[in-house]
């Protein structure tokens, strides 16, 4: 993705008045395929833009201004806006919650997603592999959760998380092992484990995908030169389905960093998980618990700001490796 | 799981052997991996299952793995249906138009668009593509809080437009079709058809959106489940429950039911229903998931 | 990698080009300049008023208003109460311009909504006649300086449940003062189960503990607010559960929660220091031990004593941008004084009327046989009449609980005491209202 990406890039900064130096005769042409392409892609820039480009500026906007009050006791009076300059991120980048939510995500992602990409990976090999059977109904069974939407998967595992209700639980007691999912340690994995059950089936569909565009002979050529199974798996497969990973990898970060739905739900069941659980989360109760238009929409800023810096880190790095490599 | 290659390697026989039939060590060791990963997927729909069949008292009280011993799963989902008038069936129909008609306009918005960036040389294309592509990376959440503000000012705030606009915009979608577009779109085709004085709009209605189908397949099933599982962007923007999705419908009851346990139940039996169509949907169009997806992966 | 800095000009260049569009659009503020102004409705004019709620019975009353009042058409409007969802979304509402014209909001949380002009002032509609038919302090609840910004629905007299059949078996006397509940802990504990549950986020009943200490969390001087929320009778309470929790005699679980209501059922926890309203709650989730719960009267800090509070309570409220503010002002009022409506809020388990008239509080033990027949009620009623009523709350208090929640989380997390954790809160708060641009000083 990120090479094609760069390198396509346009050498021309856009967002300013295009130059008038053009060579004539491609002119007409490029005026036609001008035309044409507006009409195209303008309905969807158009939402894109109300939908994506206005909140960001928004966003921005608001993240620059304060409220001040006037009036007894603040109440009933005026309140207009002042600019605050970047008040709200200071206030956001001191607030230990906020930070340490970050921590936690970044912890959570760094271990559920290597954790749910290696699960996905590895059924997608045991059910290409040769020696399984029944693959359709593993490979549905495996699928199946990705039906479960976030919240629905919460109110679930709920149910098989809090003490005194899970049978999970009620199971590990007999077995003389005493486990409290929802505690302060564990809730976290428990988050994880949610995230785990619904994304793992999907991820190994992409990557069966991909196994499956390699023409068969290849594999049969690596068996007969005598590459035994996990030799193929090692050094034909792993290698074919790293851009799927590289894809999968990056919708990962972005999911994580909007840890919302997860917490949310399970929040009034585990005293553990704080207003401030993700960075997600807190920016929500800023602004709606708090009512703190404008340190939230701070919040949202360097959310978008962290995520997209990550993904594109990421790219960065598997893209030069790749470079190396190549 | 990992540890399967590892074992796998440990029987050294003749290489000729495995070209017919793996041993059947490997075949049990796959087998029984594969059989624990199942477990693990679908034990809490085992659970949910069962649980259809329990009411509140129940839910709580007995074992979570095991039937209750009157268990009346019909009686209990006819409750679900028939509660507060019938609210879950028109928060299922909510559903369906939000996802199904946010999906058939994002694809056709994405169609067109990555139509465009893949066929069409213009100036600012590459820019156009890029902050797009800014776009898939942007957390949807982060977006939300803003947008509501925004749809307030315009007076679209809880109606069926604060949920259906936003979900005709797929990045993703647009970055797909692209990519898919370049690939299985050949430049020489459109020209024959230019020659033959066809508009660029039938070229792209009866040309481009027929070779781009796999991919449109794929990105119309994912915005479709996007859609359906989005939860924070109906939570901000709708008040009125009439409008409500079906997520926003069951976490709203199990918020009553401290005062009204029945709702417990009723939410279970709710989240069955509405899992069960998605899941029937999901085993059945699997085949379709891959096609694209791996387009847009393969080419990257 | 040259062309990363490039594209996110390629972002900003964008974003400043609509930016300049906004200004122009006007969307940056919530001025009060738009279409909804107050109007009269004109006589046999049909209107539409928007009510949301989050009480399941009260579509009854209000089908019922529909019923007498064809042309004043109320629609209620379901919100969640989730972790204080309904609040977001009103607050949310009041921003964007866009409210709904009555909403339910509780007694702590009307403040914050004064400061952002969310309520319509009732006074200058002459809601102060109204005064006399409801209970003073409840009254007092929503009047801020002169104006009154809501009409109370329903109060929350704090009390004590109790699995009596449990206590007597295990030959343990239900306690009147906090020092017997200690030993009551301890005895029950020794059986095996759990007096109860510290739930750390629930803020709404430790602010109820302290209130009936005779805490003081809010007051106000001049055009300033004095905030102490860690003054000497909210730091006893919160020695007293910080020693419970220590001492292992009570749950740190959540409360009306799964896990709670199966302990409530199977006897693992035998007490809840609850409100009248809990009587709902111990029916709806606990059927099973129909006919072994009493009620009791709060535990007090000095025998004999006669110090009670209140957790929850709501009341019927106008949005300031309300179309029809009369008719919506009539509505409020009918709502919470006509016996018949009142009666209809009472089947729906929804606490102890702020009306003085309409009911008798026999018509309160809804649920009479589940308490073994004992006239519950009356020991609500009586603590309603002993609630200490100058208390008073101030803007922020759904913040104010969640720091609350955090706090007394964290505490449980790292064994620091309970004091600390106040004194913590209380710099949070401190900021918190400076922040919103208030005037404020530390109590004490």
């Amino acid at each position: 993705m990120s090479r094609d990406t760069l390198s396509r890039a346009a050498p021309v900064a856009p967002g300013r008045p295009a130059p008038r130096r053009r060579p004539r005769r491609a002119t007409r042409t490029e005026a036609r395929n001008a035309r044409a392409a507006a009409c195209f892609v303008l309905p969807f820039l158009a939402v894109f833009c109300l939908c994506f480009l206005a909140p960001i500026v928004y966003a921005l906007h608001q993240s620059l201004y304060t409220t001040e009050r006037t009036g007894p006791l603040g109440l009933g009076g005026r309140e207009h806006e002042a600019f605050a300059g970047l008040a709200n991120y200071a206030q956001a980048l001191s607030d230990g919650r906020f930070l340490a939510g970050f921590g936690r995500v970044l912890l959570f992602g760094a271990v559920q997603i290597p954790l749910m990409l290696v699960l996905a990976t590895a059924l997608a090999l045991l059910l290409e592999s040769a020696g399984a059977r029944a693959v359709t109904f593993f490979r549905s069974a495996f699928f199946l959760p990705y039906g479960v939407p976030g919240v629905i998967a919460s109110i679930l595992w709920g149910f098989l998380y809090v003490p005194g209700i899970s049978p999970l639980v009620k199971i590990a007691g007999a077995l003389g092992w005493d486990v409290d999912f929802l505690s302060r340690g564990s809730v976290l994995w428990a988050i994880a484990n949610i995230v785990v059950w619904q994304f793992t089936g999907y991820n190994m569909l992409v990557l069966i995908a991909q196994l499956k565009a390699v023409p068969g002979e290849l594999y049969e050529a690596a068996r007969i030169d005598g590459a035994n199974a996990w030799q193929v798996a090692r050094h034909i497969k792993l290698p074919l389905i790293r851009p799927a990973l590289v894809l999968t990898t990056v919708f990962s970060i972005i999911g994580t960093l909007q840890l919302f739905a997860e917490p949310m739900v399970l929040r009034p069941l585990a005293s553990s998980i704080d207003s401030g659980f993700t960075p997600n989360l807190h920016a929500y109760s800023e602004a709606f618990v708090g009512n703190n238009q404008h340190v939230a929409a701070a919040e949202a800023v360097l959310l978008a700001l962290v995520a997209c810096g990550l993904s594109f880190g990421f790219l960065r790095l598997v893209g030069g490796r790749a470079k190396d490599r190549g | 799981m990992t540890r399967l290659p590892a074992r796998a390697r440990t029987p050294r026989r003749p290489a000729r052997a495995r070209t017919t039939q793996p041993p059947v060590r490997y075949r049990i060791i796959t087998a029984s991996l594969l059989t624990v990963a199942a477990l693990y997927f679908l034990t809490p729909v085992y659970w949910l299952i069962v649980s259809t069949t329990k009411n509140s008292a129940d839910l709580f009280g007995t074992f979570g793995f095991w039937f209750s011993a009157h268990p009346h799963p019909l009686d209990h989902l006819a409750d679900v249906l028939t509660y507060d008038h019938g609210i879950y069936l028109r928060w299922f129909a909510n559903s369906l138009l939000y996802a199904g008609i946010g999906a058939v306009c994002a694809t056709l918005l994405s169609a067109a668009a990555g139509y465009a960036l893949a066929k069409f040389p213009f100036r600012g294309r590459e820019a156009v593509f890029n902050v797009v592509l800014a776009g898939v990376l942007i957390p949807g959440t982060a977006l939300a809080l803003p947008l509501y503000f925004l749809f307030s000012s315009m007076g679209l705030a809880d109606t069926y437009w604060a949920v259906l606009i936003p979900s005709t915009v797929s990045p993703f979608g647009v970055y797909l079709c692209r990519i898919y577009a370049a690939a299985a779109v050949p430049d020489s085709l459109l020209e024959a058809a230019r020659i033959d004085g066809a508009g660029e709009a039938r070229i792209f209605g009866g040309l481009g959106l027929r070779l781009m189908t796999p991919a449109l397949v794929t990105v119309f099933l994912f915005q479709f489940v996007h859609i359906w599982n989005n939860y924070f962007l109906p939570l901000v923007m709708l008040s009125d429950s009439d409008l409500y999705p079906i997520q926003l419908g069951l976490t709203s009851w199990t918020g009553y039911a401290d005062r009204q346990p029945v709702l417990y139940q009723y939410t279970v039996g709710g989240a069955f229903l509405s899992v069960l169509p998605l899941m029937v949907l999901m085993t059945v169009l699997q085949r379709y998931w891959r096609t694209g997806l791996t387009e847009g992966s393969v080419k990257a | 990698m040259t062309s990363n800095p490039m594209h996110r000009r390629t972002v900003l260049g964008g974003a400043a080009a609509l930016a300049a569009g906004f200004a122009l659009a006007g969307c940056g503020d919530s001025g009060d300049g738009d279409g909804r102004a107050p109007r009269e409705r004109k006589k046999g004019q049909k209107i539409n008023l928007t009510f949301w709620s989050w009480v399941p019975g009260i579509d009854k009353p209000v089908d019922l208003w529909n019923r007498k009042n064809p042309e004043v058409q109320v629609k209620v409007e379901k919100v969640s109460a989730v972790n204080g969802e309904q609040y977001a979304k009103m607050h949310a509402a009041v921003k964007a311009g866009n409210p709904p014209d009555l909403g339910q909001i509780e007694f702590p949380v009307i403040p914050s909504f004064l400061l952002d002009n969310g309520l319509l002032d009732l006074a200058p509609l002459g809601a102060a006649r109204h005064k006399d038919k409801f209970f003073g302090w409840q009254w007092q609840q929503s009047v801020f300086g002169k104006g009154i910004y809501a009409v109370p629905q329903a109060s929350g007299p704090m009390g004590l449940f109790v699995r009596q059949d449990l206590f007597d078996e295990w030959g343990v006397r239900t306690p009147t003062t906090w020092d017997e509940y200690e030993a009551a802990a301890k005895a029950v504990r020794r059986k095996g189960a759990w007096i109860e549950t510290f739930a750390p986020t629930n803020g709404n009943r430790f602010s109820g503990l302290a209130w009936q200490a005779g805490a003081k969390w809010y007051a106000n001087h001049g055009d300033t607010w004095i905030v102490h929320i860690d003054d000497e009778p909210t730091r006893r309470v919160a020695d007293y559960w910080e020693s419970l929790v220590k001492q292992k005699l009570v749950k740190t679980i959540p409360d009306r929660q799964n896990a709670w209501y199966k302990d409530l059922q199977t006897g693992a926890i035998a007490a809840w220091v609850g409100a009248s309203w809990g009587d709902a709650l111990l029916v709806g989730n606990a059927p099973g031990t129909k006919g072994r719960w009493r009620a009791a009267p709060l535990p007090q800090w000095q025998a004999g004593g006669k110090d009670f509070a209140n957790w929850g309570g709501s009341t019927t409220a106008v949005f300031a941008k309300a179309s029809y503010p009369k008719d919506a002002l009539d509505f409020a009022v009918w709502l919470n004084t006509d016996p018949e409506s009142i009666a209809l809020l009472i089947d729906g388990g929804y606490g102890f009327p702020s009306a003085k008239k309409g009911y008798s509080t026999a018509d309160l033990d809804v649920d009479k046989a589940f308490f073994g027949g004992q006239a519950y009620s009356k020991i609500f009623a009586d603590a309603g009449a002993h609630v200490d009523t100058s208390w008073q709350w101030g803007p922020g208090v759904d913040t104010l609980y969640q720091r609350l929640g955090d706090a007394f989380t964290d505490a449980l997390a790292d064994g620091s005491s309970f004091r600390s954790a106040l004194t913590k809160v209380q710099g949070q708060t401190l900021a918190d209202l400076k922040g919103k641009g208030l005037k404020v000083e530390s109590g004490g």
